[in-house]
């Protein structure tokens, strides 16, 4: 084995250089308010257009704000239909998607380079004319209600819904960003207005790629798109999490299999100058089938179809987790080799070989970062709202490179210290008996975290 | 640089374009082939952006191949085949694909088996190595065989057993698809995986996983006279099944026909509080002329917003559905058109049905214009370009296409199907598909 994880020093250094030219194609440029960072990528004549919005779900009064406000943003202007909007876009071809977390939304337009002008265009007038339709309205309420009762049909979604809320209780974030059936009826034309007019103010960021005329784009934002840059972010701080003494067991029906779910919230000073201690301990955990995870539950024991692991981090706070499942009768089992993983990797019981492939994974597998240009500018978007130095991402092989076995012990401490752990179980009612052998357990409602 | 795909100005949309091109003229792949002896064909295209590389090992077999008492073969030899072979010895591949940087996996469909790593450029000799390896010499031990056995009871449960959709879409297979081996399960009925042997399955994998009936693509930072001759120093030596010709004659088309001639419905009991619904229209096989006009047709009715069931029975005051889709889907040997979606609770099933029929039909004279068609193309041209955004992405288009119509240029011809596509065309589709008997699927808790 040994001879298949040698970390290369001249593999190292190409990976450098790649990483620092990489970081060379990176353009920032303001276009009035309106920060930009572009990447030109000829390779086909499409763009890819995100614009960063430095505000999002803890600005909510209530849970669903944000996200219905951009959910909705193509639901009637004073000019046009939800129905005429939906159709020109439709039409060139273009995919709007967006995104809202607690602290930023993004909003995303992908299509062909020729039709840039009027597909932003388009997209400008949303954000300065979305009126909110009272008709479109109801029918997004009816419809947000109904798929959120039936979210019980994906036991895993439904799981990590129920485990932020208890893992991550009494801070805001616990906040489900996509709307509770107690809030969507507070949606009306008005306050979504008032908070489009908000995320219109914020501090924003356009991250673009394509072909090199896409910078004609800059006429049309600053003409058409009335952005400005008048609020900023607000930060906020969080105390540590507190210990955990139970197992929360959400039965669902018909369950044949327990979604598992287990780890905490983490405040930036735990892994400020470390994220790169903490990514090699997720890769470590649970990255890809060699990792600890997988090996343990799957491959020696088949308890499981897959298990992984993550530590993330936007600003203010980030999560620590593993999620994996297993058949009723092996949940239990399952849990316990999870604690006894944790156990052994700040105990240092993990091979030379073990720690060195994991470098050879991770190093070896930088490259890949670099494959599609916008893939690799969410990434620029995400170290930009970390305040992070784009230095570190080039970097990282190296980074990785002068880990040492003591940083990933301490590491998977920090982030992992048993008593500390939320641990979720969403399966059948019959768990409860073989659970209390590892926490007292607390049976919950799923209907109380729709 | 020469780049590995030329793109030119492009024709569709409504921008102004003074040169007129075809769109298969506008996309030009470069692709170097190489056929073995033994069968084996290889393509490889360079893309030296980044030292990194894709690899797939297309198999043509799949779920259609098995027989009942060995259902699932495909997708449990999908698990064995990262459990060993002799050269390298037992679970040593994912360590030394992951311990390089590369990822790796495989997936089963009903018509092929699809191997894959991506991977930094220095390991290309190694990766070659190891596939060739478990081509020649899967280990198959028989203590990893019971021990995965247990790991892809787990995969069914969460694919099928444990999520409504998994089991509408698997229902409706069964249906439309009944007494035929496309009615059977990918990934293998409870009883066969439960019984299944060693030798069952190794006798499977003699037949069926040899040169002449794989397709290996290789797309990246190669050099590709470098990698010709580690494909036949590799491959080369690889005897090719003498029998899986055989077993691929063996199959008519006219076995995976729908054998049932008037509507059907099924209605079963499952953990969803909304109805979940599939409603299945027997159509034509991948290849097909007319295939091209119904996934036209498939994108005006279910793709996007704009489309016409999702203005029709979910952008409305009092919805009826809270998602709803269409697709046509082309199978090597027959295909189907689908409609899909989740309802809310108080839709009565049978008039839903009824009424949704009565719709698809309407649509074939109010929905299909020049307009929708363009539109269609248009964002055609838009996920052609995201398919083909990565190795991986570039080499499981080319692969498809070579292991379904054994040409990977086919891909030319149906750029220039779609192209062609008119209105009428597509009306006529329309209405031939609409007017044949359907099978009516939903899965509820409701149910009995």
């Amino acid at each position: 084995m040994k001879k298949i994880i040698t970390i290369s020093l001249l593999s190292l250094l190409s990976t450098a250089a790649m990483g620092a030219s990489f970081l060379d194609s990176v353009n920032r440029t303001k276009w009035g308010d309106l920060d930009v960072v572009w990447i030109e990528d000829n390779k086909f004549p499409r763009f890819n257009a995100a614009i960063y919005f430095q505000d999002g779900s803890l600005s909510d009064p209530f849970s669903g704000l944000t996200q219905g406000t951009f959910d909705q943003i193509s639901s009637g202007t004073s000019k046009e239909s939800e129905r005429e909007i939906s159709e020109f876009f439709d039409f060139y071809g273009a995919d709007l998607k967006h995104t809202v977390t607690h602290e930023y939304s993004v909003y995303s337009v992908q299509g062909l380079t020729k039709d840039i002008g009027p597909v932003m265009g388009k997209v400008c007038e949303l954000f300065s004319d979305a009126q909110y339709p009272q008709k479109e309205l109801v029918s997004y309420v009816s419809r947000s209600k109904s798929r959120l009762k039936n979210l019980v049909t994906s036991h895993s979604a439904l799981a990590d819904r129920i485990f932020r809320q208890i893992s991550l209780t009494e801070t805001p974030y616990a906040v489900p960003v996509e709307g509770t059936l107690a809030t969507f009826d507070k949606l009306n034309p008005v306050g979504l207005k008032e908070r489009l007019s908000e995320l219109n103010n914020a501090k924003k960021v356009l991250y673009l790629t394509g072909p090199s005329d896409i910078k004609k784009l800059e006429e049309v934002i600053t003409k058409k798109c009335n952005w400005t840059a008048k609020s900023s972010y607000k930060n906020l701080v969080l105390k540590k999490p507190s210990s955990q003494s139970a197992i929360y067991l959400i039965p669902v029906p018909g369950a044949n299999q327990a979604q598992i779910r287990i780890g905490r919230y983490v405040i930036p000073d735990e892994i400020k100058g470390k994220y790169d201690h903490f990514s090699f301990l997720a890769g470590f955990l649970g990255g890809g089938f060699t990792s600890k995870l997988v090996q343990e539950l799957r491959v020696k024991r088949g308890l499981t179809y897959s298990a992984g692991a993550y530590v993330s981090m936007q600003r203010d706070y980030g999560r620590a987790g593993i999620m994996t499942f297993s058949k009723n009768e092996s949940a239990a089992e399952a849990i316990s080799i999870i604690r006894d993983i944790f156990q052994d990797v700040t105990a240092k019981k993990f091979t030379p070989e073990e720690f060195k492939h994991q470098q050879g994974h991770q190093i070896g597998g930088f490259s890949f970062t670099f494959e599609e240009t916008h893939a690799f500018l969410s990434q620029i978007m995400l170290y930009d709202h970390q305040q992070r130095d784009l230095k570190e991402l080039v970097n990282y092989p190296e980074l990785i490179a002068s880990l040492t076995p003591e940083a990933l012990s301490q590491a998977n401490l920090e982030a992992f210290p048993w008593e500390r752990l939320t641990i979720v179980v969403v399966g059948d009612k019959s768990l409860e008996k073989s659970l209390s052998r590892i926490r007292p357990v607390r049976i919950l409602n799923y209907q109380d975290y729709l | 640089m020469k780049f590995w795909l030329v793109l030119f100005a492009l024709l569709m949309g409504c921008s102004s374009v003074t040169e007129k091109k075809t769109l298969s003229e506008n996309i030009h792949i470069d692709v170097e082939e190489l056929k073995l002896d033994n069968g084996l064909t290889a393509l490889i295209v360079r893309n030296p952006k980044l030292p990194i590389f894709s690899l797939q090992l297309f198999y043509k077999v799949g779920g259609k191949n098995e027989v009942p008492g060995i259902t699932g073969a495909s997708h449990f030899l999908e698990h064995m085949m990262f459990k060993g072979a002799k050269k390298y010895g037992k679970s040593t591949m994912d360590f030394i694909i992951e311990g390089s940087g590369g990822s790796t996996n495989a997936y089963t469909t009903n018509d092929q088996t699809v191997y894959y790593e991506n991977l930094p450029s220095t390991q290309l000799e190694k990766i070659l190595d190891i596939e060739s390896d478990r081509m020649e010499n899967l280990l198959l031990d028989e203590d990893d065989f019971n021990k995965e056995r247990e790991v892809v009871l787990e995969e069914r449960k969460m694919r099928y057993e444990n999520s409504p959709r998994g089991q509408l879409y698997l229902e409706m297979m069964q249906t439309l698809y009944k007494g035929t081996p496309y009615g059977r399960s990918v990934i293998g009925d409870i009883p066969d995986l439960k019984s299944v042997s060693r030798e069952q399955i190794f006798k499977y994998f003699k037949r069926f996983y040899a040169p002449n009936n794989a397709t290996l693509i290789l797309v990246g930072d190669v050099d590709i006279s470098e990698a010709k001759s580690i494909i036949k120093e590799k491959f080369g030596k690889i005897s090719s099944s003498p029998s899986v010709e055989e077993a691929h004659k063996e199959l008519k088309e006219e076995d995976f026909a729908p054998k049932w001639t008037i509507h059907q419905t099924l209605a079963k009991k499952g953990e969803s509080p909304n109805p979940l619904f599939m409603l299945a229209f027997p159509t034509y096989k991948a290849g097909h002329p007319k295939g091209y006009s119904l996934d036209v047709l498939s994108s005006i009715i279910g793709s996007g917003k704009s489309a016409s069931l999702i203005n029709q029975y979910i952008l409305i005051e009092k919805p009826i559905a809270t998602s709803m889709y269409s697709a046509h889907q082309s199978l090597e040997k027959s295909g189907f058109f689908f409609v899909g979606g989740e309802l809310v609770r108080g839709v009565k099933l049978p008039e839903f049905r009824e009424d949704l029929i009565k719709r698809l039909g309407g649509f074939c004279d109010s929905e299909i214009t020049e307009r929708n068609i363009q539109k269609v193309k248009n964002n055609y041209l838009t996920g052609l370009y995201g398919g083909l955004d990565t190795n991986a992405g570039l080499g499981s288009f080319l692969g498809e296409r070579q292991l379904i119509f054994n040409d990977w240029r086919f891909y030319k011809k149906e750029l220039d199907m779609y192209e062609g596509v008119t209105v009428n065309d597509v009306k006529a589709v329309c209405k031939e598909a609409f007017s044949k008997p359907s099978v009516f699927v939903s899965v509820w808790n409701m149910h009995k």
